[in-house]
């Protein structure tokens, strides 16, 4: 044989072998396909959204540049530079009151007022094809609003009625149906109404101290690029105290978010692969087991080990290259697939494409978790001796595995270790998540053998067909510590996410009645707040907390402007925008003081400030050290007196920055109230402050919390959904090892009912041994599932944990419906087996 | 289900039975009209060249297939008239198998495995009945071995007591010997028509080896589907059979 023919020989054998078809091996190239296609799919859905929103920066921030100022207008040298570096559109957004003319029925609304030039880019899209301009200008001396359509179901109005914002009375001329650039404009509580910026000074909602923010976009003309006109407009104007924002900064956040959901959606695609990877496995072991004979043949042929060793591992490679080939083409598919599910939710649209990023990423994956998981079970080939043609070998003695084999397995878990966190957007969580695995495979291969040696020490029942079922369990080559592990894996994870979801949602609904306010009053007026005292204390049950109120923005950390300064990411969103802000005399409720001492009630003096110990800490900020924050124009640097460790839980009022009297009191400011009241006095408390003092607005908690938690939802259900996949594969295992027992089952059916055994007595034999298996699993995995939950609700999110039996429950019974379901499907067509092909005699 | 056998009565009844089953050649006439009778406590080989349909007509008198035409009762019950698991019930009373390649459960041990038929039949003194069966056999050592842990002929005369532990009326054995060498396989042969003579069950024993067909008190030839040739070697010693139930 020439060298050449001598490499290529292996490879001609291995064509071969795949002659006689996939046999065993289906189950491997399913759980390929399946975990490829989870990671591939979420990788490229991650990639083309990312896309779409890079492609849509300009549209979701409405300019090239956006200046935002909080309660005051650009003054007119701002508004000189503004309006010379190019196109200008002019907006202002404020949180209002939206009632019916009469009074009775009123929402919070999100309003914005738009010129002419608004949009600068992108569309606005209405229900009613229309003119924008025209839709929101005067008709019969009436201005026109456009709203999100909720609105019209909470007021009962119909197009072309009358509503109030402030003061104005304004005529619904349409709905929104996707404004672009809404996913920017901060945090959105109550539906989006948009109005002529001519029409604003008719709401009279404009007023010292409100809650306005102007926010100014530029479509620059030719010359400076984004960033670069940021730059001089901060140098420019050192002091205006305003947000610069360009569109490539605007989209980070959102991509940001979209990156890290995608990586922690990745990694439980990834537990899929692993998952599978045990199934792989299974498979690549009862392949060689049933591949005996050939391999004795072959080595009595005078085949080595090696070349045997290599035909069946092309031929794996063979079939893990088509697997992975079709898990990247369904990953592929993914996101058009999906995109008109997420229309609705994201404001950028998928931008369809081949990404071949994420797509080479999941193949490598494939490939490392099939090598993962496959040497291991080839190594058996040395061990098959050509004379096991002559003799019935069934070697039952342990044999340790090749020390080359364990050594390529370690150095591939290793690399896939590695790859895991080298593709991490976070590698914290990588870290964990590469841990987590590894100690879960260890926990659960060992619970497996806990319940084969516990099974083998049960003894032996009286009943035949229980023993036969516990026997099973433990018989030498029985798969139940594979299935354990790949089933448990997967319910684990199940489990997992269902407590930690279920105890989010009950932090967020569930404590609200005993300890929230009901609504959070916000642009009271400093004259207004007797008016507003006196209608809260008439009302039954009613009372409130009140603040002085006023919105600024850290701009320098101990002198130091903050964009230089050394900030850990987790602080970091605290500098991005305007933070609440007020004085007090006395140390807020709700906190704790950590470090400094409180001031004296009666302190006058230098401007002191109470910091959030937290954030602090992410900003390398101690007692002593000095904070500059931007009010209205105005620098103001305080010493951090002391710092506070806030239970932001009790949605009570509290700032992470709180001043010492004597520094704010003569800044225009506004007074935001926390009401607590029962709720059926809360509809009549708002009509009537609102009736009385049109400009201030009510945040009704529970309905913001409502919209957090649908967030939360919306984000459990990827996750429970992805950890479907990741039970789907712990399936596919269970189906490959029942498909694997098939014969065997189908021999111990034959030769009960040959002894006597009715059909029903089999099959409550093979049903219990399927119950016995799903019971374990599932105990095993509620136990390691609530110890993982515990972890995640404690010391991740910080939120009280409390024990919930219904998930727990659920997962017991999914596992028992599916190891019966599956178990029940295998042995149906075992007992229907006609007995005597299996005995006859050879 | 009890016996429907009168008195005077065969034990097994064959009326023109015929097997035809399906290959990838096209239908293979397995049977073709085969009649026959057995009568309670009798001996019967069945000789034949390979393919003559010596081991399917076993399976057919055994419930293990069924006939494409012709009747089959067993017992006074006609097996055309059974549904599966009447077969089973009929099997756990009154027939015994035993195959040439053990056919033993392989995560139970010698003692479970004999029990096994009782213990499907409801009977609680199972174990106890099992162990003297197996005692019977020369196996009382080895009751709580698993089938690999033993030799070919010890795991035959297992077989052989768990085919024998219902007290059937019936036994069949499809060469019994085909596995086991010389000696090992005359040890085996002895047990079975001791346990046979015990218990006063008829037999019917497939072999290809001649002096071993010659044991029984007929034989009956089979090639190609038919019975070609049926005759007595010994006297029919009914009485036995009937005085051993």
């Amino acid at each position: 044989m020439t060298p050449s023919a001598a490499w290529l020989y292996p490879f001609r054998l291995a064509h071969r072998e795949l002659r006689g078809g996939l046999g065993g091996l289906r189950v491997f190239v399913a759980c390929v396909v399946l975990g490829v296609a989870a990671i591939a799919g979420i990788g490229s859905l991650a990639a083309s959204l990312a896309a779409g929103i890079a492609g849509d920066a300009r549209a979701l921030l409405g300019g090239d540049v956006e200046a935002r100022l909080a309660y005051r207008p650009a003054d007119p040298a701002e508004h000189a530079l503004l309006a010379r570096s190019g196109a200008l559109s002019e907006i202002t957004q404020l949180r209002a009151m939206a009632r019916t003319p009469d009074g009775k029925r009123q929402s919070l609304i999100e309003l914005k007022a738009v010129d002419a030039a608004y949009p600068l880019y992108g569309r606005v899209v209405l229900s009613q094809l229309q003119d924008l301009g025209a839709a929101l200008g005067p008709r019969n001396g009436v201005f026109g609003a456009l709203v999100a359509p909720a609105i019209l179901d909470r007021l009962g109005v119909k197009l072309g009625e009358t509503i109030k914002v402030g003061e104005a009375a304004l005529q619904v001329r349409g709905t929104i149906v996707r404004e672009p650039d809404a996913a920017l404009s901060g945090l959105i509580l109550g539906p989006r109404v948009i109005i002529a910026a001519a029409a604003l000074p008719e709401t009279r909602l404009i007023q010292p101290g409100a809650l306005v923010s102007y926010d100014y976009r530029l479509r620059l003309a030719a010359g400076p690029d984004a960033a670069s006109w940021i730059a001089a407009a901060r140098a420019a104007f050192p002091r205006a105290g305003w947000q610069l924002r360009s569109f490539a900064d605007a989209a980070r956040p959102l991509q940001g978010l979209i990156g890290r959901l995608a990586q922690f959606l990745s990694l439980v695609g990834l537990t899929a692969l692993l998952v599978g990877g045990v199934g792989i496995g299974n498979a690549v072991r009862g392949h060689i087991a049933a591949k005996t004979t050939t391999i004795a043949t072959l080595k009595c042929l005078g085949g080595s080990t090696r070349l045997v060793f290599a035909v069946y591992l092309i031929e794996l490679l063979a079939l893990a290259l088509l697997g992975i080939g079709a898990g990247a083409a369904l990953g592929a598919l993914l996101p058009l697939a999906v995109r008109p599910f997420l229309a609705g939710m994201l404001p950028a649209s998928a931008r369809l494409g081949l990404y071949q990023a994420p797509l080479a990423v999941a193949a490598l994956y494939g490939l490392l978790t099939v090598l993962v998981f496959s040497l291991w079970p080839l190594a058996a080939i040395g061990r098959i001796p050509a004379g096991a043609l002559f003799r019935d070998l069934v070697d039952r003695r342990r044999w340790p595995v090749p020390l080359a084999a364990a050594t390529m397995t370690a150095a591939l878990t290793a690399a896939l270790a590695a790859l895991v966190i080298a593709t991490a957007q976070d590698r914290a969580l990588a870290w964990w998540f590469v841990a987590g695995a590894i100690g879960a495979f260890v926990i659960f291969r060992a619970a497996g053998a806990a319940v084969v040696a516990g099974a083998g020490k049960l003894g032996r029942p009286r009943r035949p067909l229980l023993r036969l079922a516990l026997a099973n369990l433990y018989r030498p080559g029985a798969p139940t510590a594979q299935i354990m592990l790949s089933l448990g894996i997967g319910l684990t994870v199940m489990v997992a996410v269902a407590l930690v979801e279920g105890n989010l949602a009950r932090e967020i609904g569930g404590r609200l009645p005993a300890e929230a306010p009901a609504f959070f009053f916000i642009d009271i007026q400093p004259d207004q707040l007797a008016g507003f005292e006196e209608i809260v204390r008439g009302t039954l049950g009613a009372r409130f907390d009140e603040v002085p109120m006023m919105r600024g923005r850290i701009t320098r950390l101990n002198g130091v402007p903050v964009e230089q300064a050394a900030v850990m990411p987790d602080a970091r969103w605290a500098l991005r925008s305007d933070r609440g802000l007020t004085y007090a005399a006395g140390l807020p409720a709700g906190s704790r003081l950590v470090a400094g001492t409180w001031w004296s009630p009666d302190y006058h003096g230098l401007p002191l400030v109470s910091f959030d110990a937290g954030l602090a800490h992410g900003m390398g900020l101690k007692v002593g050290d000095s904070l500059t924050v931007n009010l209205l124009g105005r620098e103001i640097t305080a010493r951090i007196a002391n710092l506070r460790a806030i239970d932001w839980r009790r949605l009570g009022i509290n700032f992470a920055l709180v001043f010492a009297p004597g520094t704010l009191e003569g800044a225009p400011q506004t007074h935001l109230a926390a009401v607590y009241l029962p709720h059926a006095q809360q509809e009549a408390l708002v009509r009537r402050v609102t009736g009385r003092f049109p400009n201030v607005s009510a945040i009704p908690v529970r309905e913001a919390l409502q919209a957090v938690g649908r967030v939360v939802g919306l984000i459990g259900a990827a996750v429970r959904l992805t950890a479907l996949v990741a039970l789907a594969a712990g399936a596919l295992v269970l189906g490959g090892a029942i498909a694997a027992s098939h014969r065997r089952r189908v021999y111990d059916a034959v030769v009960l009912k040959v002894l006597g055994a009715t059909r029903r007595a089999i099959l409550a034999g093979f049903l219990i041994e399927y119950g016995l298996l799903g019971l374990l699993a599932a105990l095993i995995a509620g136990t390691l599932g609530s110890v993982a939950a515990v972890f995640v609700v404690v010391r991740l999110l910080r939120i009280d944990w409390v024990f919930l039996p219904g998930p727990l429950l659920a997962t017991l019974g999914l596992a028992m419906l599916l190891t019966l379901g599956l178990g029940l499907a295998g042995t149906w067509r075992a007992l229907g087996a006609k007995a005597a092909p299996y005995l006859r005699n050879d | 289900m009890t016996s429907s056998l009168h008195s005077g009565d065969p034990l097994v009844v064959v009326d023109e039975v015929q097997l035809t089953l399906g290959s990838p050649a096209g239908p293979v006439n397995i049977l073709r009209g085969i009649s026959l009778e057995i009568a309670a406590g009798e001996t019967v080989s069945l000789v034949g060249p390979s393919g003559s349909g010596k081991s399917s007509l076993m399976m057919v008198l055994g419930g293990l297939e069924r006939p494409t035409a012709g009747r089959v009762r067993v017992d006074g019950h006609d097996l055309g008239h059974l549904g599966e698991d009447g077969l089973a019930r009929l099997r756990r009373r009154a027939v015994g198998i035993v195959f040439q390649a053990f056919h033993l459960i392989p995560t139970m041990t010698a003692l479970e495995n004999v029990a096994l038929p009782l213990e499907l039949g409801g009977h609680r003194d199972a174990f106890a009945a099992a162990a003297q069966g197996l005692d019977a056999v020369g196996l009382g050592h080895r009751l709580d071995h698993y089938p690999a842990q033993l030799s070919g002929g010890e795991q035959q005369r297992v077989a052989i007591a768990r085919a024998f532990i219902g007290r059937p009326m019936l036994l069949l054995a499809d060469e019994p010997t085909g596995n086991l060498d010389g000696a090992t396989g005359s040890l085996v042969i002895d047990c079975l028509f001791e346990q046979r003579a015990r218990h006063g069950t008829a037999l019917l024993l497939i072999t290809h080896d001649q002096s071993l067909a010659e044991r029984c008190e007929r034989q009956i030839r089979l090639a190609d589907g038919r019975i070609i040739d049926d005759r007595r070697t010994a006297p029919l010693r009914l009485g036995a059979a009937r005085r051993a139930r």
